[in-house]
């Protein structure tokens, strides 16, 4: 029963951070139907460049600077990628040059900082805290507070600022937007920004858990798409509910079954909810009008 | 086919045939080898990519488990090579159906990411899987021993030109098939495709399936290929080679994924050799430079447009001068190329050629199979699969309620349609008269209500069900296949005359071929009875708006309906028309099809209309003849609004 | 105040409006009547910038607005409340109305009293007070209309387009919201009109234009019109 209560403490410190990859899917998704199949490419790149950093201040001086890096690296994607292709309203378009530009983040990496996995220096004490038997890293901590903490932050913005009504005016009906003044092109610059800015931190909070390199994206990249459309692609509740369900499967699956195959029920709980119900468990289901 | 196709078909053959005499070199053999299989998957890629348009980022695994299940069959169980060979396209199948199922049932970038959740899923399971597949340290396998002779490379050579030729020949006559008119109609319209009986989820399974079927022949015959597979080659790289060489090569075309497999093929060893690399970006780059010079010289092209291609050309030339090693920086190059073909050759190569010759040779290329059946009057009208039974009404709908949010389109709407009349459909603009189209065609959903049709309960049934069971219809803002010819779009509304399977596709049975003459001679004789017998093979796209509309009406009669919704077929028509249309629809309901007609104008419906329904505000004001109709005064106040006094 | 001079706009390939010319003077109310399929949306979306038009030049308060993004058209003063009303559903009627002033609230026009419009707003149509905090999508038909009215009105603008504000409501609320128009053109606000309900829209007008087929067949003052037997028949018999 310990062992199950420590697995499910991990798996939510894990969850989280699918919870905040999926979240930047949903930015995207929700002001222009499109997806940065680089997600993964722009936490790593986020966790890299922290690390650069880190070896010259202070991991809470590193973080602002990561943010503004993540932004700029979010509005690239979407002017070299997205932009042209929503211009031409090819979906096959922003599929293939966000994967290109992956690639491309990936290899640049390689290259930069070398094909091994690095250790990211942990801000706080590596000794975990006991709590009636459970261990608990001080580190997991920060990153549920941390992913919650943006989160909730993005979510203030839209609901308060006439500039976050905007966005949300956009992913509702981007013509009406239009007339309304609001430059929907730069809406969704913005929430290209804002994405790639969530991962860049998702990708420094989760860095001094695991190890940091070229490679760490990828499979985050996609098991947050899996949390993404397990909650639900137009849900805020459903990826927090949906990383937290697949944390803990995962950290179960790979204390009773074998390491190997943990990141296997990702992919099945994916298919599952596709094949159940396509929609998300909290999404709602739009019918299009014809 | 024309003689000069034949004759290059037949030298291209000896070529290949020619090829290991000229280049005996084993080495060059076996790259051979590789490219021919590569251009079998990418064949079966470029179904899914290039016709249906979806994005599968799952076909280097589906690759390697074809190679997997041929290693496994034979390294464990011992199975021959020809029994191999079939057993691994079964098994990718599966995989393939089990894959697209889930991720199609939606639309959007869904089997992209799903497919690549897959890659790296297969991956894992490969090397978990020790006991079937020796994990990490892969199967050796050897190529087959035939009548006491060890098929050696340059044999195996051959095996898989066969092999490719066989594909090339199988791919072409699908595509060219009614199967392959669906896939290219699902992608043009999927609305209007749907309400043709040709299902947009179940064709785009079945191209997936297909596809994955011919990955797994590709994977199947690498394995006996290499000797030896391991877990690592079937990763996320070999995925995007395959995209690459598929979008280069040209969509849509036979030519193309052979051209795609040989650049990707030899690219890596391009850039493996650095001096290589430096020659041809350098070629490359000055192809760029002249190319957009001649652009700007002729004003086809502003200085903005051709800016960065050139930077990017030079940036890639220079850089190599730069670079002391290049295989790290394959990836980088392998994306910007992708950039590069998805932002400048979008039709790849074969279809960048093709735009050159249209421009200059415009006659040597025919972009369609021209259909030249002459249609007659005894071909017009066919007995419906499924002959209206109940007495009285045809259609009824009970109390039906469509919701979006808080507002209401229709409320309680009661709907009875009467066999054998033309029922008019009524009501000022946003009343709820094509919601009900949407509803009663299963486009929408209703939040509730009961919908019978010819005595079945049709509620909730899918838009391609129910056009099955006889309701065909037309859409008020057009929606033809438009790239296809008039006559093509008429054949997709045939669709479910064709009863014969795969097997008859692929061997051209007599079956086969009378089903295609009967319908090419059915559809032509449905385009002479709207009047376009003129324009059979012209795109749709290119027609003007009102004839669009009589293609519509053409093209939903071959759905042998008994029931046909016709969404305001007179907008955009001018008064001859009209009376040609009046006159059209008469002759539909003589034949015993039953007509709902949505309409504004009041000749037309006051003209031929049987009973009249009115809505307004998503409910039912008033039904009756047209004269009782007409003089209602409910009706005069929804339709003069609020001034019906003054006016 | 609006200018359009031989205005030409296609769908893809079909030419939908050939040469439209028309002027909607300061402070007066225009309509723009004809059978579906004319071109009359198509003409509203031209105008704010949905569609880039083919050809042809229009010009707002004298500033050439031709193919300029809706965004910019809108920051320069010209307000359309679309076909379908299309209001933000997920946001309420507040800040549905906020977004209508978001140029006034940002950048591009002058401030002004946002507030205090709001106050007018709810003045104008009581209905929406009463649901200011409810999301905009449960609201009812008629509501939706008031609403995307409401938020064109936020953005104080020079010229307000309506395209069918009557689509799709109840008789009932047909004569409320011509009730509002003719109230709107009391207060001095200019207008292009476009209505299905040819007579009630050529009552409040002062101008009328008639489209058939995407030209301009008859144009000239609404009372003229109105007895016009020509376009008596063009929409009577839309409605006999």
């Amino acid at each position: 029963m310990e062992i199950l209560a420590q697995l499910i403490v991990s798996g939510i410190a894990l969850g989280m951070i699918y919870a905040l990859i999926a979240f930047g899917y949903q930015l995207t998704f929700a002001t222009s139907g499109t997806l940065n199949f680089g997600q993964g490419e722009a936490l790593m790149l986020g966790a890299l460049v922290g690390l650069t950093l880190v070896g010259h201040m202070s991991y809470w001086l590193m973080l602002p600077l990561v943010l503004v890096f993540g932004a700029l690296q979010g509005i690239f994607v979407e002017r070299v990628g997205v932009l042209p292709a929503i211009k031409t309203k090819s979906e096959f378009g922003w599929i293939m040059t966000t994967i290109s530009l992956a690639i491309i983040f990936k290899n640049v990496a390689e290259n930069v900082w070398g094909h091994d996995d690095i250790t990211f220096p942990s801000p706080l004490p590596t000794a975990p805290i006991q709590f009636l038997g459970i261990r608990v890293l001080p580190m997991e901590i920060l990153v549920v507070v941390g992913a919650l903490a943006i989160m909730l932050a993005v979510e203030m913005f839209n609901r308060k600022s006439i500039y976050g009504k905007a966005v949300v005016a956009t992913s509702n009906d981007r013509d009406a937007a239009g007339l309304m003044g609001i430059n929907t092109g730069m809406v969704i610059t913005f929430s290209y920004a804002l994405s790639s800015m969530t991962a860049a931190f998702a990708g420094v909070l989760i860095a001094p858990l695991t190890l940091t390199g070229s490679t760490m994206g990828v499979v985050l990249g996609l098991k947050a798409f899996s949390v993404a459309i397990i909650g639900g692609l137009n849900s805020g509740m459903g990826v927090i509910v949906g990383g937290l369900i697949l944390g803990i499967v995962e950290t179960t699956t790979g204390y009773y079954v074998s390491t190997g195959y943990k990141d296997v029920p990702g992919l099945v709980l994916l298919l599952l909810v596709l094949a159940i119900k396509p929609s998300g468990l909290f999404g709602k289901s739009v019918i299009k009008k014809v | 086919m024309s003689a000069i196709n034949k004759t290059s078909i037949v030298l291209v053959l000896i070529v290949a045939a020619m090829l290991p005499t000229i280049w005996p070199n084993p080495y060059y053999i076996h790259l051979m080898v590789v490219i021919a299989i590569y251009a079998i998957l990418l064949l079966g890629l470029d179904i899914v990519v290039g016709y249906v348009g979806e994005v599968s980022l799952g076909h280097a695994a589906l690759f390697g488990i074809g190679a997997y299940t041929a290693g496994v069959l034979n390294f464990q169980l011992g199975l021959p090579f020809l029994l191999a060979i079939p057993a691994s396209i079964a098994v990718t199948g599966l995989f393939g159906i089990l894959l697209a199922l889930p991720a199609l049932r939606v639309n959007g970038p869904y089997l992209a990411m799903v497919t690549l959740a897959f890659g790296t899923i297969i991956q894992i399971l490969i090397n978990e899987m020790t006991f079937l597949t020796n994990g990490p340290m892969g199967l050796s396998v050897r190529k087959p021993i035939w009548l006491g002779h060890q098929v050696t490379g340059t044999d195996y050579y051959y095996i898989v030109l066969v092999a490719l030729v066989a594909t090339i020949y199988v791919v072409q006559r699908i595509l060219k098939s009614h199967l392959g008119r669906a896939f290219e109609a699902l992608h043009d319209s999927p609305i209007a495709s749907d309400c043709m009986g040709v299902s947009v989820y179940g064709y785009k399974v079945y191209a997936f399936v297909l596809s994955a079927g011919i990955a797994g022949l590709a994977g199947s015959l690498y394995t006996y290929s290499e000797e030896y597979i391991s877990p690592n080659t079937y990763n996320f790289e070999l995925t995007i080679l395959f995209l690459l060489a598929v979008i280069m090569g040209g969509r849509k075309t036979r030519t193309g994924p052979v051209l795609g497999a040989i650049i990707v093929v030899m690219l890596p060893n391009v850039l493996s050799d650095i001096e290589l690399f430096k020659v041809i970006s350098i070629g490359i780059a000055v192809i760029s430079v002249v190319y957009s010079l001649y652009m700007l010289v002729t004003h086809q092209r502003s200085l903005n447009q051709v800016a960065i291609p050139v930077i990017a050309t030079v940036v890639l030339a220079t850089s190599g001068f730069f670079m002391e090693n290049i295989t790290d920086h394959r990836l980088t190059i392998f994306g910007v190329m992708i950039l590069f073909v998805v932002y400048y050759l979008p039709n790849g190569i074969m279809g960048f050629l093709r735009n050159l010759v249209l421009k200059f040779k415009p006659h040597w290329i025919q972009r369609h199979v021209l259909i030249l059946e002459h249609g007659d009057k005894n071909h017009v009208w066919s007995v419906p699969d499924h002959p209206v039974t109940t007495n009285g009404h045809l259609l009824e709908a009970r109390n039906i309620v469509m919701q979006f949010g808080g507002l209401k389109a229709l409320s309680e709407v009661n709907l009875n349609i009467a066999k054998g009349t033309v029922h008019g459909l009524i009501g000022p603009n946003g009343s709820g008269k094509s919601t009900t189209m949407n509803v009663l065609t299963g486009i929408y959903k209703p939040t509730s209500g009961e919908i019978e049709f010819n005595g079945k309960i049709i509620t909730g049934a899918s838009p391609s069900k129910i056009a099955g069971e006889g309701i065909a219809r037309t859409f008020q803002n057009v929606q033809l296949f438009g790239e296809m010819t008039a006559i093509e779009n008429v054949l997709v509304g045939l669709h479910h005359t064709f009863k014969h399977s795969l097997i008859d596709v692929v061997f051209q049975t007599p079956r086969c071929r009378k089903e295609k003459h009967t319908a090419e001679v059915r559809a032509a004789s449905l385009l002479q009875f709207v009047g376009l017998e003129a324009l059979a093979n012209e795109e749709a796209r290119n027609l003007p708006y009102g004839k669009q509309r009589l293609l519509e009406i053409a093209r939903a009669l071959a759905l042998n309906p008994s029931l046909l919704l016709l969404d305001e077929p007179a907008a955009g028509l001018t008064a001859p028309d009209i009376k040609d249309l009046i006159e059209m629809i008469e002759k539909i309901r003589g034949h015993g099809i039953t007509v709902i007609l949505i309409e504004h104008h009041m000749d037309v419906v006051m003209s031929i209309c049987d009973r009249v329904t009115v809505l307004d505000f998503g409910q039912k004001i008033s039904e009756g003849t047209p004269a009782q109709v007409q003089s209602d005064e409910k009706v005069i106040e929804a339709y003069l609004g609020g001034s019906a006094k003054e006016a | 105040m609006l200018q359009i001079e031989n205005l030409n706009a296609a769908y893809g390939k079909v030419e939908v409006l050939h040469n439209i010319s028309l002027s909607v003077p300061k402070g007066k109310v225009v309509t723009l009547i004809g059978s579906n399929g004319a071109g009359k949306t198509t003409t509203m979306r031209a105008v704010s910038g949905m569609i880039q038009p083919t050809s042809g030049k229009i010009s707002l308060n004298g500033k050439a607005i031709t193919g300029l993004p809706s965004n910019k058209i809108a920051r320069s003063g010209l307000a359309h409340s679309p076909e379908g009303r299309r209001v933000f559903a997920t946001l309420s009627v507040t800040d549905n109305l906020l977004l209508g002033a978001f140029p006034r609230l940002t950048f591009g026009r002058e401030k002004g009293d946002v507030p205090g419009d709001l106050a007018r707003i709810f003045e104008l149509f009581p209905r929406l007070k009463e649901r200011a905090e409810q999301q905009a999508g449960t609201l009812s038909g008629g509501e939706q209309q008031m609403l995307a009215m409401g938020r064109a009105l936020m953005l104080n603008p020079d010229v307000l387009l309506l395209d069918e504000p009557s689509m799709g409501l109840a008789p009932l609320l047909v004569k409320e919201v011509f009730r509002i128009i003719s109230e709107l053109k009391g207060r001095g606000i200019t207008m292009l009109l476009v209505e299905q309900f040819a007579a009630a829209a050529l009552e409040v007008a002062d101008y009328g234009y008639v489209l058939e087929n995407g030209r301009i067949s008859v144009h000239g003052p609404a009372g003229q019109l109105k007895n016009d037997p020509a376009v008596k028949a063009a929409y009577l018999g839309a409605a006999h």
